[in-house]
């Protein structure tokens, strides 16, 4: 700058490292904050996703962070709640002997007279097409609801639509008690009806669920839910109102299994058939080992859209009639026909065969001296030297077995148990979306990204190495 | 020879799970789609030969012309804005800094869970109440507030740098220690404003932009063909979020192979930050660019999950993608299937995920070597 006049001195020498001192602190600050915004950037919408399905309903508007759910004196009533209800503190219940108080407060400007609320135990079917199959206990045909009797009054003052009114403050206690004997039934539901618009609910023992017809009725799911039921109401509820039609089973856990089935089957054979193939594509001298690799390189490259269409043709015919030798007629609605479909993939192939190369042929030759034969030398000798690319191949097919939607979605169609937990969320979705039940929706996607998120924090290293095997593809 | 025999039986043996595999499941399963887009094959009745009659109607279909262009826009924007931002990311995350690996993790972790999971995460925030909207409310309220700190911002560091010349200090512009002291002293004044209540948050109405039910479509100044539909653009923000990570990640790795030297020298010839990203940057990592457009573009071109779990939240014509239109032309649900058909439109996804491919090869070679 040739405008600013210079009228001193150059700084001295120790001045000016320390002002290079500062940048590189300042600038060390910023890159933190930096990548603090972007890790906020990339897991705030999975962290606000867990958080939302907490709550009631998802699609609050304006969304809060800070939710019901998350304090500690509504932990402390729900667990006291859930022991009244069916000694069970944590995941509530209401069952015979059960004793069930609960407070509600009203504000009453002054000039009304307040009166207790009606309370009505309602018989409310959880939602949804999933849960049709059930035969349901109700907590209405067991319950005998103590009459509110009014607790305290306070006098006070209430800011209603920016005027502080004067009024009081009055408290009601109900019980509501198990009658005879019978089963111990989940969810406890209450509709507390003020007995009008002037009388304004204030609080409860737990927040309601809902407040519904302009705040007259505060309506509660449950009010003996036990602190896990109150917090993970949503995902106690993914296990149980998703049934299955024929079975009962909860689907969720079905869903799961499969999951785990398929990954797991196909991280087996992957394993072992990928270093196979690569081990003799490394390693051995035949005639055709050029056109098979130049297969396994053809194979990478061809859409799925292309492949399917045959694929499930075959699956359909139990591949060619072979698994009628196993009682199977057809492979479609199968778990086995997705793993036999997908036994080894010729990128797994093609990484093994990559890292194979990487191995010096001394030690082998070695071996060979103390006369071993082939399958020995690839099982004793070079196998467990291969630890780290089996390690990240073993990653890279759980994900991506875990997390395939398009193949399962093909073959995997009727009844909903043998569905896997991606296509299993869209059925979620289907059918829960229509309602606006995200709160189901979110639980579900949450828990079936669970496996993977945890395998991610303890295997980093591993998943990290595969995204450099991808790169090693060109 | 009965080593060579030995090696040879052994090779194949070794071979046989994955020959069998590729075998019936890859290459069968492709002549047999090759065959499949000659027929008119519908599952029930036996195929007959019509020749080149599927390839001829596909481009008389609607929806097929729909799918294609929307196929198209997607790839063309998704993998131009996500390599783009992911080689911007990387090249601001290249430091050797403490704790790099907590952050590296963070970022790739939108990357490691499934499509579907994510997918659902961001229809439930387009939501007509959902968190988008919500943001853009508050970020509309909030404008004042955003104004008053960013001119605060510009004035405290102008002010500083001047002084700072003035003493003869070498201070540029975005001087990151000055730029500390102005972030938090322009904070400071903003919280002073509103405290006082100089300045507040506008009143806005809530934001309620249709993200899903729409058949708008954008930018409206754009003619007809270079727009997108709004839902498009909703999986496409979506898609570029999910994969951003991965590819800064590949980027990262190529980048810390630059030695630091090349920088110092040329900030000491007075290269700029930017200068520095478009001559030193983008030609070392060349390679890695041409293996993310590659994977990019297959990936996008062959988009099809977030179609099927958008689903009849949208509507299907400004959504359908290709694979969406294949899959639903195999599998119609109370229609006959059309595997002749869809065979075709396959056997033409192919060779255009092919020959874009090949087509970006030769222009970043070209490029390249410029």
């Amino acid at each position: 700058m040739s405008v600013v006049p210079i009228r001193r001195e150059a700084p001295a020498k120790v001045a000016l490292e320390r002002w290079e001192a500062r940048r590189r602190w300042a600038r060390a600050g910023i890159v933190y904050v930096v990548m603090l915004l972007f890790s906020l950037l990339f897991l705030g919408p999975l962290l606000f996703a867990a958080l939302s399905s907490l709550k009631n309903d998802p699609l609050e508007y304006p969304p809060r962070i800070a939710i019901p759910q998350l304090s500690p004196a509504n932990w402390a009533a729900a667990a006291r709640l859930g022991r009244a209800g069916a000694h069970a503190p944590l995941w509530g219940g209401f069952g015979p002997g059960a004793d069930v108080p609960f407070e509600l407060t009203y504000f009453v400007p002054d000039g009304t007279e307040p009166a207790p609320p009606a309370v009505t135990v309602p018989r409310r079917r959880p939602g949804g097409e999933l849960a049709a199959a059930q035969n349901i206990e109700y907590a209405a045909d067991h319950a005998a609801v103590v009459p509110p009797t009014e607790i305290g009054r306070r006098a006070g003052t209430r800011s209603v639509r920016g005027k502080a009114v004067p009024g009081v403050f009055v408290s009601y206690r109900l019980r509501v008690r198990y009658r005879g004997d019978g089963p111990t039934v989940d969810r406890l539901p209450i509709d507390v009806q003020a007995p009008s618009r002037r009388q304004a609910f204030v609080g409860s023992t737990l927040p309601p669920t809902r407040l519904e017809r302009l705040g007259l009725v505060a309506s509660y799911d449950n009010i003996a839910p036990g602190v896990l039921g109150y917090v993970f109401t949503n995902y106690r509820r993914v296990f149980q109102q998703a049934r299955s039609v024929t079975t009962g089973r909860s689907l969720f856990l079905s869903w799961t299994a499969s999951s785990f089935v398929i990954a797991i089957a196909k991280v087996l054979s992957t394993l072992l058939f990928a270093s196979m193939a690569g081990y003799a594509l490394a390693r051995l001298r035949f005639p055709g080992r050029n056109l098979i690799f130049v297969l396994v390189l053809f194979a990478q490259m061809i859409p799925v859209q292309v492949i399917f269409i045959s694929n499930y043709l075959v699956l359909k015919g139990g591949i060619f009639g072979l698994s009628r030798l196993w009682g199977q007629a057809t492979l479609l609605n199968s778990l086995s026909g997705v793993v036999l479909s997908g036994l080894v993939g010729a990128g797994a192939v093609f990484i093994m065969k990559q890292f194979f190369e990487t191995i010096p042929r001394e030690i082998e030759e070695a071996a060979m001296i103390d006369g071993t034969n082939q399958w020995q030398r690839y099982w004793r000798v070079v196998l467990p030297m291969a630890r780290p690319a089996l390690g990240a191949l073993t990653i890279l097919t759980f994900q991506g077995a875990w997390n395939d939607f398009f193949w399962p979605l093909v073959v995997l169609t009727t009844p909903e148990d043998i569905k896997t937990l991606p296509i299993g969320l869209l059925t979620f979705r289907n059918v829960y979306g229509a309602t606006g039940d995200w709160g189901l929706i979110l639980s579900g996607a949450v828990m079936s990204a669970l496996p993977i998120i945890v395998l991610f924090v303890v295997f980093q290293r591993y998943f990290l190495e595969g995204v450099s095997y991808g790169g090693t593809k060109e | 020879m009965g080593v060579r025999r030995r090696e040879f039986a052994a090779a194949y043996l070794f071979l046989a799970p994955f020959l069998l595999t590729l075998g019936i499941f890859f290459l069968f399963a492709t002549a047999r789609a090759v065959y499949f887009s000659f027929t008119n094959y519908d599952l029930f009745n036996a195929p007959t030969w019509v020749g080149l009659r599927n390839y001829d109607e596909l481009f008389r279909d609607d929806m097929f012309l729909t799918a294609l262009r929307n196929s198209l826009v997607f790839a063309a924007v998704v993998t131009t804005v996500q390599t783009f931002g992911a080689l911007v990311m990387a090249s601001v995350l290249n430091q050797r800094i403490r704790g790099l690996g907590f952050f590296r993790a963070a970022f790739y972790m939108p990357s490691v869970t499934s499509s579907v999971v994510i997918t659902l995460i961001f229809l439930w925030m387009y939501q007509r109440r959902g968190l988008f909207n919500y943001l853009t409310t508050q970020f509309l309220a909030n404008l004042p507030l955003l104004a008053v700190f960013l001119l605060a911002v510009v004035a405290l560091q102008a002010g500083q740098v001047l002084y700072e010349r003035a003493r003869r200090l070498p201070a540029r512009w975005t001087d990151p220690a000055l730029l500390v002291v102005s972030l938090l002293l322009a904070a400071g004044i903003t919280w002073g404003l509103v405290f006082s209540g100089i300045v507040s948050p506008r009143d806005v109405r809530p934001v309620e932009f249709v993200w899903l039910q729409t058949r708008q479509e954008v930018p409206a100044v754009f003619p007809g063909f270079l727009r997108a539909p709004v839902p498009l653009v909703a999986i496409m923000l979506q898609n570029v979020f999910t994969t951003i990570p991965t590819f800064m990640l590949m980027f990262l790795a190529a980048l810390q192979d630059v030695p630091a030297a090349h920088y110092e020298a040329a900030a000491l010839d007075g290269a700029t930050p930017v200068q520095q990203f478009f001559y030193i940057t983008i030609p070392a990592v060349q390679p890695v660019t041409f293996l993310v457009v590659t994977l990019g573009l297959i990936g996008t071109l062959q988009m099809f999950d977030q179609v099927a779990i958008f689903g009849n939240a949208v509507p299907l014509k400004s959504v359908i993608t290709l694979a969406y239109f294949i899959y639903n032309r195999m599998f119609p649900g109370a229609q006959l299937p059309e595997v002749g058909f869809a065979s075709a439109a396959a056997m033409f996804l192919a060779a255009l995920t092919l020959v874009i491919v090949l087509l970006q090869r030769l222009f970043i070679r070209s490029e390249g070597t410029r």
